[in-house]
């Protein structure tokens, strides 16, 4: 792959955020820089793919390209959700198209060479001439689907597509520290709860937009009522996550003042309270007494982005009028964020704009992600100068 | 043989897998030979397997017999 380090220069970023500055524009508008954070941001950590209510029950598939790969979401029969390369071993044909149930069997449309959900290669037709079904070349134990490193965490399937990251739970132990209340059953709203956003931005856009607290006022009038900016603190740890947090969260309330069930056994700081993290690079976590969201960034693009939103709750029965209440508010916070996001990646193209000076008071969060960012990159460059 | 390789094509036309495990099974115990036999048997059993039906495993025991699975 061609360097890009004659592209962009990265050691403005990682510096304080007082003296630091955003990410350059070529970061936003360059299909060879984009080509580079590929491999070295969303290839090399644990991206977010998918959510694992996509597939809710045994032998359900649901094909997913991510950045031009073809991927398959499967719930195998000893009920465990995998993510395989949606590719047959024998052609490389593309093995399944839509979603749907796979009965049996995953059967390549091209030879009829045959996978279990668990991506075992387990036969091989006339693969020895006319009738005869086994050859000594092929060795079915050495062509099972590929499958891609995946994790499950707030229901969301992480997937690590270079095989080399550190295991997510390493990757990830103070989050999943700080959030260990909420390692709990939670179940997902159903069909009402979830929603896509198709928005004309970069991936990154999305996720520096989702860390600050900064916009609130200006973005979302509407919060001020009870989610005051002086209401907020912000949550960063360098190289790993960054978010915000409100002290004063209101639970939506149906007829009569019901409320959702909450999470059982959640410290009492929780009552009022409410966190929002970006889990770098591309998933954006929100958690709540008595609902929690998963947002997956995918990056279509280098800029168009899919938000796919998902709600869950406490239990998995709740008001269907109130699922359906809450994630119309939600819908509407975040397409409020439309405008903002996709006019930032407009701004990119202004030649002499320098990445941005951050506020040192309110910016935190963001220049937490530009220099994760930053790092990542450098990282790959380095390994590709060694 | 007409008659049944009608009904296969019009199954294959309508992606109809199940009836084409009875159909090619039909068409492998019809076969005159053990090569032609296991032929549509092959194609009775992936259709099996796919589907996930019962019949996956005797096919592949009458496969397994002759040594082509």
């Amino acid at each position: 792959m061609a360097r890009n380090d004659s592209l962009t220069d990265l050691s403005v970023v990682r510096q304080p955020v007082e003296t630091a500055q955003g990410l350059p524009n070529a970061h936003y508008i360059d299909e060879g820089v984009f080509e580079e954070e590929k491999h070295a941001v969303l290839f090399a950590n644990w991206a977010g793919l998918a959510v694992a209510s996509e597939v809710p029950e045994i032998g359900d598939a649901k094909p997913i390209e991510f950045l031009g790969i073809p991927l398959l979401l499967v719930r195998d029969r000893a009920d465990k959700v995998r993510v395989f390369q949606n590719t047959c071993r024998h052609r490389g044909m593309v093995l399944v198209t839509e979603p749907k149930k796979i009965e049996g069997a995953i059967r390549c449309p091209y030879h009829s060479w045959c996978y279990s959900t668990a991506g075992k290669l387990v036969s091989t037709p006339h693969v020895g001439g006319a009738g005869f079904n086994t050859h000594e070349a092929i060795n079915k134990d050495e062509l099972g689907l590929i499958e891609v490193r995946s994790h499950i965490y707030f229901d969301t399937v992480f997937i690590n597509v270079d095989g080399k990251a550190e295991p997510f739970e390493v990757v990830h132990a103070d989050l999943l520290d700080r959030w260990k209340e909420f390692d709990q059953p939670m179940y997902h709203g159903g069909a009402e709860s979830c929603f896509d956003l198709e928005v004309k931005t970069n991936w990154k856009l999305a996720v520096e937009n989702y860390c600050e607290s900064y916009h609130l006022p200006w973005v979302h009038p509407g919060l001020n009522s009870y989610s005051r900016l002086e209401d907020h603190y912000h949550i960063q740890e360098p190289n790993k996550y960054s978010g915000q947090g409100t002290l004063v969260y209101k639970q939506l309330q149906g007829p009569d003042d019901a409320v959702f069930p909450d999470f059982k056994g959640l410290d009492e700081k929780w009552n009022t309270g409410a966190e929002y993290v970006a889990i770098y690079p591309n998933v954006l976590l929100g958690a709540q007494r008595d609902h929690c969201f998963s947002i997956v960034l995918q990056p279509n693009t280098l800029s168009s982005t899919t938000e796919h939103i998902h709600l869950y709750y406490a239990e998995p029965k709740t008001s269907e009028d109130m699922r359906s209440r809450n994630a119309h508010l939600w819908k509407t916070v975040f397409e409020e964020d439309i405008f903002v996001v996709e006019g930032m990646q407009k701004g990119r193209h202004s030649p002499l704009f320098d990445g941005g000076r951050f506020s040192p008071a309110m910016d935190g969060p963001t220049h937490n992600f530009h220099a994760w960012v930053a790092g990542k990159v450098q990282e790959h460059r380095d390994m590709q100068d060694a | 043989m007409s008659d049944l390789n009608d009904a296969i094509l019009a199954a294959h036309a309508r992606s109809d897998g199940r009836a084409l495990v009875g159909l090619y099974t039909q068409a492998a115990d019809g076969a005159n030979d053990t090569n032609t036999s296991c032929f549509f048997l092959t194609y009775a059993y992936i259709y099996a397997l796919e589907l996930g039906m019962a019949e996956a495993d005797t096919l592949y025991v009458r496969l397994d017999a002759n040594g082509r699975v």
